[in-house]
């Protein structure tokens, strides 16, 4: 299972969103996380599912995939939906014991839940729609900027590259020290927060030290393929900004303004 | 024909040091070695554990600098830091771990990477990618990820990962040891290839006897120090020798060493089995 995740969440079709650039997603994802904390209405949540289906739609990828993104955090919204629920003040709809149930506090709740899956759901078509390379790339090129105040962006890119290539090689190794060592009589089931600690070290000291080893090699053989750092590096798959880039980002602009006007402001 | 590879004098020093940074003990990882290796050559490099071949293959890839004496790749001393690009680039090296030096997610992302670093444009990095996989045989797997892939498969896409880089000659360490028989003779069926194809200078090291009966030249090393040279068949009829440095010999070798002391009629340095049932019918 976790060969596949070499390629992240992509989910490898052909759509007009597949073809944008890197650039232009990221772009597009931070104009709709920010949409969804600026709207406070009801009308201003319609427009933002309205506009998540669409591109999930244009996208053409299984609604059941980003779904599937929001299993990590049901327990995240269970909570927010229930403190709302019950700890926000005003006027009171239903009570029992010390617990009661207000009108904003129910609106509060909805509206909490309804953003925390917006921001999951739409951050997750940019990375189902990218290949982690050219997200990589993107941000590369996006946070350049930055090389100003002596941030080292290309090499927190290719960090990142290095590292979505070498999870699925360390999970897979991990598996097999564990069973060597569960071979040998270590009890990784044990019970308790101490035993289960020590437990753990006969896994994370052979792992580290292949970790090292493999961090050893990797240098070399990237110095050995002549790798020197950013500098009069070219790129085999450069990004390229198109016309559609410029249709996406128009898009983006008046769907963010439709939210400005509509999307904000009690409206009773 | 031109020199690919000089080397005069080489010693190199391993310093261990403990904290404070005083030497504590001293290895003389190579001892005075000195060859020559000519353009388009395949040569092998034998010698059991230890005994210092890992360290004179980095020294052709300005890995590591020499201790004493010079190593010239391509015409280009490689203790000069302004060559180090150009010694890379002539003498690229496959490792043997193929998992530690595929970087790119993709096949052909990995290929290009060493062009990307040498600064080609990027079309011409397509043209290299293709000519590189297709060399190897590998050219249908382009857009798969390395980790999908077999050993033989995932070390023939690091040849080919150095092949983009249009190097003269190519150092390859021990590059069949972690993989199984079939994908050993993948690997093996691809280097000889590109030697007689495009001419590209091999420099095998292996543990694998088999591997070495199609080389050139041979080089046994022992302690650091060059223990044999010659042809595989010059080196391989001394099998006692061999023995005395703690190698093997190819089984066909074996065999008809231990049927001629039996008193059967056989020359010296036979290498595979073919040769020997023609000589025994
Ligand atoms: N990084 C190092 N630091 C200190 N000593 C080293 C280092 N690498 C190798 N050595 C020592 O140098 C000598 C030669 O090692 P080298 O790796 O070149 O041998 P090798 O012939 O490649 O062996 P193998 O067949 O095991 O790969 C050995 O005695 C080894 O212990
Ligand atoms: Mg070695």
């Amino acid at each position: 299972m976790f060969k596949d995740m070499t390629l992240g969440q992509y989910y490898p079709i052909d759509s007009p969103i597949h073809r944008l650039d890197a650039r232009s997603k990221f772009v597009g994802t931070v104009i709709y996380i920010v949409s969804v904390f600026m709207v406070n209405n009801y009308i201003g949540y319609l427009i933002a599912i309205a506009a998540l289906l669409t591109f999930i739609a244009i996208s053409r990828v299984p609604i059941k995939f980003m779904v599937k993104g929001m299993k990590s955090i049901v327990v995240l919204m269970i909570f927010a939906g229930l403190f709302n629920l019950f700890l926000v003040q005003g006027e009171v709809v239903w009570s029992w014991w010390i617990l009661s149930i207000t009108k904003e506090g129910i609106d509060t709740a909805i509206k909490m839940v309804l953003r925390l899956a917006l921001l999951i759901m739409g951050s997750s078509i940019m990375t189902l729609t990218t290949t982690p390379t050219s997200l990589t790339d993107g941000l590369e090129s996006l946070f350049k900027p930055l090389n100003v105040i002596k941030i080292p962006v290309h090499e927190i890119a290719m960090m990142m590259t290095i590292a979505l290539r070498f999870i699925p090689i360390l999970t897979e190794e991990m598996d097999k020290i564990m069973k060597a060592q569960m071979a040998r009589g270590v009890d990784f089931e044990a019970k308790g927060l101490i035993k289960k600690a020590k437990s753990m070290i006969p896994l994370l000291v052979p792992l580290f030290i292949s970790a090292f080893r493999r961090a050893n090699d990797l240098a070399m053989a990237m110095e050995a393929r002549c790798y020197r750092g950013g500098k009069g590096r070219t790129k085999m798959k450069p990004l390229k900004y198109h016309w559609n880039d410029a249709v996406a980002f128009l898009i983006m602009c008046g769907y963010l303004a439709l939210c400005i006007i509509f999307g904000r402001g009690v409206l009773e | 024909m031109s020199k690919i590879v000089e080397i005069k004098k080489l010693l190199f020093d391993y310093i261990r040091r403990d904290e404070e940074g005083n030497v504590e003990g001293i290895t003389t990882a190579v001892d005075n070695v000195s060859l020559t290796i000519s353009q388009g050559d395949f040569v092998a490099i034998l010698g059991h554990n230890g005994s210092g071949k890992s360290t004179l293959a980095k020294h052709l890839n300005a890995i590591l600098y020499p201790t004493e004496g010079t190593v010239l790749v391509d015409g280009k001393d490689t203790s000069e830091e302004d060559n180090i690009w150009e010694v890379r680039q002539a003498a690229s090296m496959v490792f043997q771990n193929p998992d530690n030096q595929i970087i790119g997610q993709i096949v052909e992302e990995d290929v290009g990477f060493g062009p990307e670093n040498l600064g080609v444009p990027t079309p011409m990095i397509w043209e290299r990618v293709e000519k590189a996989l297709k060399a190897v045989n590998m050219y249908q797997f382009r857009s798969k990820s390395p980790n999908r892939l077999s050993g033989g498969q995932k070390q023939r896409v690091s040849i080919a990962g150095v092949l983009a880089m249009q190097p003269k000659c190519i150092v390859l360490d021990e590059p069949t040891a972690m993989l199984d028989p079939s994908g050993r003779e993948e690997v093996i069926e691809a280097i000889r290839e590109l030697n007689k194809k495009e001419n590209i200078t091999i420099i095998l090291i292996t543990h694998n006897m088999e591997e070495t009966i199609y080389a050139d030249k041979i080089y046994v090393m022992d302690e650091g120090k060059i223990a044999m040279e010659g042809t595989p068949r010059e080196i391989f009829s001394e099998v006692e020798k061999l023995k005395s440095l703690r190698l093997n010999v190819p089984q066909a070798t074996m065999l008809a060493y231990e049927l001629k002391k039996a008193g059967v009629p056989l020359p010296d340095g036979i290498l595979t089995k073919e040769e020997l049932i023609c000589h025994l019918s």
